[in-house]
This record gives C-alpha cells, structure tokens and sequence, in this order.
C-alpha cells in the first residue's frame, strides 16, 4: 500500500477549550472530533496558512498546533508520531469498566 | 499603567503623584520622586537632604535589608512582578513590611491579575499597577474573597489556628 | 456510620474550600467567557488540580497524608461516576486522578469533593504540594509519633501560602514517624523524620533537597534535630530562602535540591538559621494547646480485644495456600495485639496498576466500614490499605477483597509495579507505561513463583520527571523517544528504605517495547541463580554489581 509518509503532509490540532477534547480543524473552519474531516495541508507553505487559520479560531479550543499525517491510497489520514496516534485514537490498553467488578 | 489603591473609593483608578525619576536626571529640590534601587544607594543622603518625598523601585533580587535602617525615611517602595508565575517580590513584601516595619506605600508593578490581589494584600502590598479590565472591581472585593485564613502575616488577620485557640478559650472560662 | 480518627474539618476549614470553589468557578466562567487567555487561566487551574492532558482535563484531588474515611471513597467513586468514566488512578503521591473531567464540570466536581472535606487544592503548580506521610501512620507497630498530626499541621499553613503560591518550582514535603521509613523523606523537596534524641525528646530531622526527576538526588540533612512546635517556623524559613534564591532561570534548574546542590549545604543551612533566628520567636510559633487539639483528633480508635490466636485463620492458611502468601505479603503487624493492617492490592495481574472502577471503590469502601473502623489509606506504592483489622476478620476480608479482585499476594512482589501514567494519558510523556507495566505483571502472574522471587520493586516512568519514581525502583524502567519510537532505559538497585536510600544504575543502551519483559525475565534468572541466603534481589545487586546482570540481560535480547 502506497503510503505517503514525507511529513508533508499535515493538519491542525488542539483540545477543546470547555471539555478538553481532541480535535482538528476542517475545511470549513470549525473543529472536529472527527480526524477523518479534518482539513490537510500539502506542503509547508499551506501548512503554516493552516496553522494561522487555526490560531485564528482558537477562541473556543486552547493553543492549536501542526501534526504531521500520513495518507493511504484511500485516502485515510493517521498521524505520524506515536503520541499523536494516541490523541487521535485513545488509550493502548483497556481501561476498567465503571462496573467491571461485581461483589455481593 | 493605571494605579490603583486598596480603600479608594469602589476601586477607581487613581493618579500617580510620583515622579519617576531617570538614573541620570538631576534630583528636584522638591516634589515626590521614586528612584531606583541603584540611585538610593549611590544618592541616598542627597536625596534625604532635599524636601519632599523619597520612594524606591526595587527589582525582586535586589536586597531588601539594604533598606531596613531607612524605611521610616520611604514613603513608597515598588515590587516588581516581571510575570505572573514570579513570586520574589512576596517575599520582599512580607521582610518590608513585617520585618523592618516598612509604613509607607507598598506598590506591585509589572500587570498585576485581578487573581494575585488576595495574595498581595496578605503580603502587605497596598497599590497595584494593573492593565486588566475589572481590575478595581476586584480589588475591592479582594479582603473578603477567603474569610479564614491559615496564617499569620503583615496584614494583621487572625488565623484559624488563633480563632480556634480564643473560642476554645472563651467555651473553658 | 464510623466515626473518623482523623483530622476533622470544622467551620474554618470548611468555609476556606468552599470560598476557594467559588473562587475557582468565577475563574472558570471568566475563562469560557474569554476575558481570561489559557495563559493567565493555566496557572490557575493548575492551582486548583486541573491538568490538561492528552485527550481531556484530569483533575488530581489531594489525599492528605493519604487518609481517607470510608464516606470520603464513596463520594470519590461517586464523582468518577458522575463527572469521568466511572473510574480514577491513585498515584504516587497519595493522590487520586480523574482523567476525563470537563473544565466546564470542573466547579462542580470540586463542590462535589468540599461536601466530605476534600479538594485538589495545589496538588498542581509551583506551590507546596499535598502534603504526604507513612501510609501505615497511626497503627504501625514501629511508630515513634503520628506523622500525620504534623502533616495536618503543615497542610494548614501551607493551603494558599500567600508567600508561598509561585515559587521557583513545586515543593513537596514527606513526613514519617517511623524508623522504618516508608515515606521516601529522602527523595523530597522537604522530608521530616521524627525521631526521640538522647534526652528523650522527640523532633524532627528536616533533610532538605532529595528529589527524583531530571536531576536525581538524595536529601541532605539540614537540621539533626528541630524541637517539634517550632516546625512551621523553621520550613518558612526554609521556603522563604528558596523562593528569594531557588533558581528561575531555567525550568530544569528551579528544584530547591540544585540550590542546596550549588551553594553548598553548609550555606543553606547557614542561610535558613539566619532567617530562622529571626522568624523563630513569631506568631508561627505552634503552642502546646494547637497540637494538643490536633493531635486529639488523631485518637486512635479504641479497638476492642480481639484474639491474637485465629482459629479460623490457622485453618484457611493451611488449606488455602494464596491466603497463606497474601498473609506473609499483604498484613503487616498492628501496634494493637490481635490487629494487623491489611493491604489492597491494586495491582492484579494484567490490570492497570493503581486504577479502581467506582464499584470497587465502593466496595473497598464497604469492607473498610465492616472490619477496619471505616478508615482507609493510599500507599505511595499506589494500593489501598485498611489500617485496623483484627486478625479474626482476616479471612473475611480476604473474601471480599476477592471479590473486588483486589486480593492478589503480591505486595512488595514483583507484579506490584508503581507506573506512571505515561503516554497513554500524559501529555509530558515520552513513551507509554501503563501497557508496559501490564505485559510484565502478566508475565510474572503465579503467585508461587513471584513469593520464590521475593521483594522486588519494579518502577517505570513515561519520562524524566520520574513520576513512577524509576531511580529507587529495585529494577527501574524509564520511557524515552528515539526517533518516535518507545525505547526503554533499565536501571538496577534503587532504594529508598532509610539508610539505604539510593539510585539506580542504568544498565546501558535502551531495550524496545517488545524486549522489556524479557530484559526482566532475564535479570530475574540472574539473581536466581546468584543469589545468597535469605537476599533479596537488591542485595544480591549490591553483593555482585551490575556486571553480570547486564551482561546476561543484553546477551538475551
Ligand atoms: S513520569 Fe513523565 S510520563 Fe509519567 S506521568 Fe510523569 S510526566 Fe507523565
């Protein structure tokens, strides 16, 4: 599978401000829970208009940043970095269930 | 900046009598003038010499018993905050203010938050240079914000440990 | 409902959390509001015990001195169910955290808290953290005094210091009343040892500058000996001199352990007694009649007499053979005959360690309240501890505990690893932990086998600020990021039992993820094979160095 993995490629971050929530911003300026809807920059350039943009926005989430992306074939975009990976798609592990234990 | 003082009326904004005088100026015979630390040591009996008012601005690492045998001659003595998260000019405050038994006007300089007043006033700062909005709204809030406190300081409130010893006092006698 | 043998609050406490919570949701609203930018509001929340993390808010709440009532936990299981998801992580610090707690909810989660006397006040920012202290404080059998009277004490004067809010850097302080020290006063800001002098007196040791992180160190002692009511006076003056000369220039280098490291303990000392001679003789002098009056709240229970010969328990012992391990690691000896204090381990084989869902929270809760005078403890070693249990109750509470699945007999065994939370939440990290610490615990699970092995301390940070405590882990276990991947730093013969507090060796080049559990298998069957008579596996580290552990250790990857 064809991945494009030169770092170029990248979207804009930041936790939202009121729950501290991931999100990314999409195309039409509003941040998104969804990492699949998220607005990409294709090179440097677009990539710093993005971030501007995302600054821009920032009223409602707290200090937006860059992460750079990689794309499939299909057109699904996972971060690069391990940490990234785990802001976008939780924890490694599996956390205990509010009721995992019953007693009686 | 705009001053304000802790009492001034529903805390406005008040005026700045001091002259803040340049290190190389030439001192006024008269009037207030605020020199830096530097210039009072290099200046001090010129300056107590001439009428009027002494004040010193201090930067949080400069020594403050320098100036405990002078503090009876100072009417003001600014503390600088550099940023929010520097709290050196705490300390400064409460060795003025308890210590040496500084009287005078104790003034926080460097943007004051609305969130530091309470703090301040415990230390024994008295007026405070603030940019934030509904800053004097605050500050005349700010003595009532915590109604205990845990302890002893210049601002001469009793702590709880103190208001417990007197009602157990009172309930014994 | 029992009653507490702790500090109770009265109506000073109480109107100070609760002005204090107002406080904090005018801040809040002023922050949603947008009149506060996220950097003057951080320092704030911060304050307040709000983080900001990975993927949403954590709030840490304070444990003082890791004492909790039964009503206390409930309500904390409460909360997770009401405001998170329904669980929390206890921590290293005696301290509980929330991980996905929304700053909008934040005020009232903290409202939530001050309804059974408790906050998350400074247990966050550059302040004198919540205050920590023997987790078997006021029933070990070896005690000299209660720490926790003087960790009260210190909670007091610290809570909203206004001299004391931004220091160079934050500043915690350990307290112990035992000789067997099982605070860590050694690796703190400030530890407090107490300890009775020639003349029968009992005071403090004050050791000043022990810390893990970037920089580890062990404490020094300042002072031999400081009279026990003149404690508050002395630590002022200790902070006041870190907060005018502690450094600020540098994040790393702001830890009042680099100022006592570069001027010299001997001018420390020289600069806290001068400040000292001048503060000693002021208001913050403690009068017999304060201590008295704090240290009647910390009564002890008046435990009936219970036998110290449990037919019942003889018998299970034989019979059950987990019970009779959980018996030698998970019970230690009560200063009360026919007691003994019980610990839940919260470490089962595979699990998260130091998490608890809210139903076990309760129930943990419930067996507190049936055989432990609703009283209840968090270790530094992240479990949860009943501090009076008679020894007839033993069984009974080891049923219960089963049932929560937090009857696992192995406290102080290799499975029973401190971790940090690491990269799966923490926004600091560098590589995970938690998963780390699940693969090795799922390794290591018969119980049979972790007795053979013995004590062993596994500790493991996500990164250098050392939260899971890795320089004094027996086998210590730091995460670092090479080129975005997780690699694993492995160091030997960390302690921190007083007099033999030390730091650990590193081993040498960094292990993968993949390797870790068999790094560990293999430094295991090194000390098998090489150990003497009755060592643990530090010893045998001390005896025969790290060479042959090392060179078996790289040898097998
Ligand atoms: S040690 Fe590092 S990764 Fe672990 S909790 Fe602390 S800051 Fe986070």
């Amino acid at each position: 599978m064809a991945k494009n993995l030169s770092g170029d490629l990248q979207v804009a971050s930041a936790n939202r401000l009121s729950d501290g929530v991931v999100v990314w911003l999409d195309d039409a300026g509003d941040w998104t829970s969804r990492l699949d809807r998220a607005a990409i920059a294709r090179d440097k350039r677009t990539g710093e208009i993005l971030l501007l943009r995302a600054q821009a926005e920032a009223f409602a989430v707290i200090d937006p940043f860059l992460v750079a992306v990689t794309e499939d074939d299909d057109g699904t975009i996972e971060p690069l970095s391990l940490r990234e990976k785990i802001r976008a798609s939780g924890l490694t592990f599996d956390v205990i269930a509010a009721d995992a234990v019953r007693y009686a | 900046m705009p001053l304000y003082r802790e009492g001034a009326p529903s805390g406005l904004v008040v005026e700045d009598p001091w002259l803040r005088l340049a290190d190389d100026a030439a001192v006024p015979a008269d009037g207030m003038v605020l020199v830096s630390f530097a210039r009072w040591r290099e200046a001090r009996a010129a300056l107590l010499a001439r009428r009027g008012p002494v004040g010193v601005v201090l930067a949080n690492t400069d020594p403050v018993e320098a100036l405990a045998a002078d503090v009876s001659r100072l009417d003001l003595m600014v503390l600088h905050f550099p940023k929010f998260s520097d709290g050196r000019a705490y300390s400064q405050a409460r060795l003025l203010r308890g210590r040496f038994g500084y009287q005078g006007e104790l003034r926080a300089s460097g943007g004051v938050l609305q969130d530091q007043i309470a703090f301040m006033l415990r230390c024994g700062f008295d007026s405070f240079e603030s940019e934030q909005k509904g800053f004097g709204e605050a500050l005349a809030k700010a003595r009532t914000l915590f109604s205990v406190v845990y302890q002893p300081t210049e601002d001469g409130r009793s702590p709880a440990s103190l208001l417990r010893l007197k009602r157990r006092n009172v309930l014994v006698s | 409902m029992p009653d507490t043998y702790f500090y109770r609050y009265d109506d000073y406490d109480r109107t100070l959390v609760s002005e204090r919570v107002d406080q904090f949701r005018d801040q809040v609203r002023r922050r949603l509001a947008g009149e506060l930018t996220e950097e003057q509001f951080k320092p704030l929340r911060l304050t307040n015990g709000l983080y900001l993390q990975l993927h949403a808010y954590m709030l840490r709440v304070a444990i003082p001195y890791g004492t909790l009532s039964s009503r206390q936990l409930r309500k904390l299981a409460d909360i997770s169910r009401k405001y998170d998801r329904g669980y929390g992580h206890f921590t290293t610090r005696q301290n509980l955290q929330l991980n996905w707690i929304k700053l909008e909810d934040a005020p009232d989660a903290l409202a939530a808290l001050a309804e059974v006397d408790m906050h998350a006040l400074q247990t966050s920012g550059n302040c004198i953290r919540n205050v920590t202290a023997d987790h078997f404080a006021g029933a070990a059998a070896d005690e000299i005094e209660d720490p926790r009277i003087w960790a009260e004490i210190v909670r007091q004067w610290s809570t909203l210091h206004p001299e004391f809010t931004f220091l160079p850097r934050k500043f915690k302080i350990a307290i112990t009343g035992s000789p067997n020290d099982r605070a860590a006063v050694r690796v703190h800001d400030i530890g407090l040892r107490l300890w009775r002098n020639e003349q029968g007196e009992v005071g403090f040791e004050v050791i000043v500058g022990g810390g893990l992180g970037r920089t580890p160190m062990i404490g020094k002692t300042l002072r031999e000996f400081l009279p026990k009511n003149e404690l508050l006076a002395y630590l002022e003056a200790t902070l006041r001199v870190y907060n005018r000369y502690g450094r600020r220039d540098n994040l790393y280098k702001a830890r009042i352990k680099i100022l006592v490291h570069e001027v010299g303990v001997e001018k420390m000392r020289a600069d806290v007694e001068a400040e000292y001679a001048e503060t000693r003789d002021g208001l913050l002098g403690l009068s017999d009649e304060t201590i008295e009056a704090i240290s009647q709240q910390f009564a002890p229970p008046d435990l009936p007499p219970r036998s110290n010969l449990a037919g019942a328990v003889e018998a299970l012992r034989l019979e059950d053979r987990d019970f009779a391990l959980w018996l030698k690691s998970n019970v230690a000896p009560h200063r009360v005959k026919g007691y003994a204090i019980v610990t839940a381990s919260l470490k089962p084989a595979g699990a998260p360690p130091g998490d608890a869902s809210a139903v076990q929270m309760e129930g943990v809760a419930d067996i507190a309240d049936a055989y432990s005078q609703g009283e209840l403890r968090v270790s530094h070693e992240q479990n949860l501890i009943f501090p009076h249990v008679a020894i007839e109750d033993l069984p009974a509470v080891y049923a219960a505990l089963g049932r929560l699945g937090f009857a696992e007999a192995n406290v102080g065994k290799i499975t029973d690893i401190i971790a940090c939370p690491g990269l799966d939440y923490c926004a600091l990290a560098n590589a995970r932990s938690i998963p780390v610490a699940q693969r090795i615990s799922s390794h290591f699970a018969g119980l049979a086998r972790q007795h053979d092995i013995g004590d062993l301390k596994i500790k493991i940070s996500g990164c250098i600020n050392a939260c899971g405590h890795h320089h004094v882990g027996h086998i210590g276990i730091l995460g670092v990021d090479k080129n975005g991947v997780e690699l694993y730093q492995i160091s030997l013969g960390g302690d921190v039992d007083f007099g033999k507090t030390a730091l650990g060796t590193i081993l040498g080049p960094a292990v993968t993820a993949d390797k870790v559990v068999e790094a560990v298998d293999s430094l295991v069957t090194t000390y098998l094979d090489s150990r003497g008579d009755g060592e643990r596996f530090v010893d045998t580290f001390r005896r025969i160095g790290a060479e042959p552990f090392k060179d078996r250790m790289y040898a097998a990857l």
